[in-house]
């Protein structure tokens, strides 16, 4: 094992006067596949929103790849990066959304190659045919030529899947990617997911609330409460043998609002 | 008092010339209140408040007063600033000017309207800021406003004759000069309303359809 993909040390992050994250550490090693459960409230979204660069970082630092991401060496010191340095960094990174964001006012497969040809990876053709590849792995070619507001919640969400791949990121983050669709809509888009566990060697970190998904899905799970990891390991440890209270009545909590592990 | 036709054909050619001057101040005004509505709303945008907080003021201090007084300053007041303008170029300022406060409301509302959702999907597809604006939130923010802007030139386009208090010859103050020559009103006048009805009534036709055209759609 090299280096830590993302090495998460010692970050905060406040909204205000409310402290979501308080000295947070912890690493991602380059192509686990990490699922992180916990309460509503607890942090999970903000750290995925730190990791894309939609939130400001408070304090602490995160490293992709050994690299700082919200800041520069400059002289021998971390000073804030601008946007340069962050656009740099954030091609290492895709995201996929709870509420798809998909650009309604584009076609399925012009949603797919906008960013690769504007941000000059890619040919227009070249762009074309990656993104009519990556459709036809989700299962939705034939939509190619489709608005998005012709598609279904399920669909959106796997071309918003396509979409972000579309960058060929290193690191894949999914925040709870399933939970504004239609229960009959979750397969498919779970399907997708698997599919890309076992096919890729990327590292994608899970947030969700689909604890089976989670278990068959992930190599590590993390438990958070109050922004800390109250309790991590592998999935049959976390969901047959939680060791803290505050994991357990979680999970049992789950369970009795009729989601099964 | 008889309609008479002669003198119809008579009063045409300066009516002609109105016309033209009417349909100049409304276009340039047009032009002007979109440029400077655009200025005004991504300066209100910054996140500086020494650039935001000004415009947010002069805003609410052109819609608070009336495009006459506004149109007296530019034209007799600030020539003692030493600033002369023509009375067609101060007409067509005053237009811009005044109706570009409220432009600026309606791109702000437009940008508003695409959701933050859009910036955070172009921030994690690596896009630059300047392609998320023209790739992602223009196209989105444009096409409501269509419909709202087009409200005001109409708007713009029948208040031209205010522009007459500062003696550009648009058709209002062609037609009131041929009028008092003649102490006919009937004719002139009448022509006057037939012109703005003829202009106005297809635009306001075309708006309907913009307005069924680009109603909202789903933002996702
Ligand atoms: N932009 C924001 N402004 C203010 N508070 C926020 C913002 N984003 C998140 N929060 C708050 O931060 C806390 C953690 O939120 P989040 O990371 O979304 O939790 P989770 O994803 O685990 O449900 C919550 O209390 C939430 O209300
Ligand atoms: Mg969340």
């Amino acid at each position: 094992m090299g280096t830590p993909i993302i090495q998460i040390e010692n970050v905060s992050k406040s909204f205000g006067s409310l402290s979501v994250l308080n000295g947070l550490s912890f690493d991602v090693a380059s192509g686990e596949k990490l699922a992180l459960i916990g309460p509503s409230g607890s942090g999970k979204t903000t750290i995925l929103r730190l990791l894309m660069t939609l939130e400001t970082i408070n304090d602490g630092v995160i490293y992709i790849d050994g690299e700082p991401l919200w800041h520069m060496e400059k002289a021998g010191m971390l000073v804030p990066a601008d946007e340069t340095h962050l656009h740099k960094m954030r091609a290492k990174i895709g995201m996929v959304f709870q509420l798809f964001n998909l650009f309604p006012h584009k076609t399925v497969l012009e949603n797919v190659t906008l960013a690769p040809t504007l941000t000059g990876k890619l040919s227009k053709p070249d762009a074309n045919n990656l993104a009519l590849e990556l459709l036809d792995m989700v299962g939705l070619a034939d939509k190619a030529e489709q608005k998005p507001a012709q598609l279904s919640g399920g669909q959106k969400q796997r071309v918003a899947i396509a979409r972000a791949l579309a960058l060929k990121p290193k690191i894949m983050l999914f925040d709870e990617v399933t939970s504004a669709l239609d229960p009959e809509l979750v397969e498919e888009v779970l399907n997708v997911m698997h599919r890309l566990a076992a096919e890729t060697d990327m590292t994608m970190l899970l947030v969700t609330h689909e604890m089976s998904f989670a278990r068959d899905f992930a190599d590590r799970v993390l438990f958070f409460d109050g922004g800390r990891i109250v309790e991590q390991g592998k999935p049959e440890e976390i969901f047959s043998n939680p060791q803290q209270e505050r994991t357990q009545s979680f999970l049992k909590k789950i369970v009795a609002g009729g989601r099964q592990i | 008092m008889e309609w008479d036709w002669d003198f119809v054909w008579e009063i045409l050619p300066t009516l002609a010339k109105g016309v033209i001057i009417t349909i100049q101040a409304t276009l340039l005004g047009s032009v002007l209140a979109m440029v400077l509505g655009l200025f005004t709303a991504l300066a209100r945008r910054s996140p500086s408040k020494w650039i935001s907080a000004p415009m947010f003021v002069f805003n609410d201090f052109i819609r608070g007063t009336p495009l006459l007084v506004q149109l007296y300053f530019l034209f007799f007041i600030l020539p003692d600033l030493g600033i002369l303008l023509s009375p067609l170029a101060a007409g067509v300022i005053g237009l811009g000017i005044h109706y570009s406060a409220y432009i600026s409301e309606v791109y702000g509302a437009g940008i508003d309207n695409v959701s933050k959702g859009q910036w955070e999907a172009s921030k994690a597809v690596n896009l630059t800021v300047p392609q998320t604006w023209r790739h992602v939130i223009l196209p989105q923010a444009i096409p409501p406003m269509i419909p709202a802007l087009a409200n005001y030139f109409v708007a713009m386009f029948k208040e031209t004759p205010l522009l007459a208090a500062i003696t550009v010859i648009e058709l209002m103050n062609a037609a009131r000069s041929v009028a008092n020559e003649s102490y006919r009103y009937l004719e002139p006048m009448t022509l006057v309303g037939v012109f703005f009805l003829l202009v106005s009534i297809p635009c306001v036709l075309m708006l309907r359809h913009l307005e069924k055209r680009f109603a909202p759609n789903d933002q996702r």
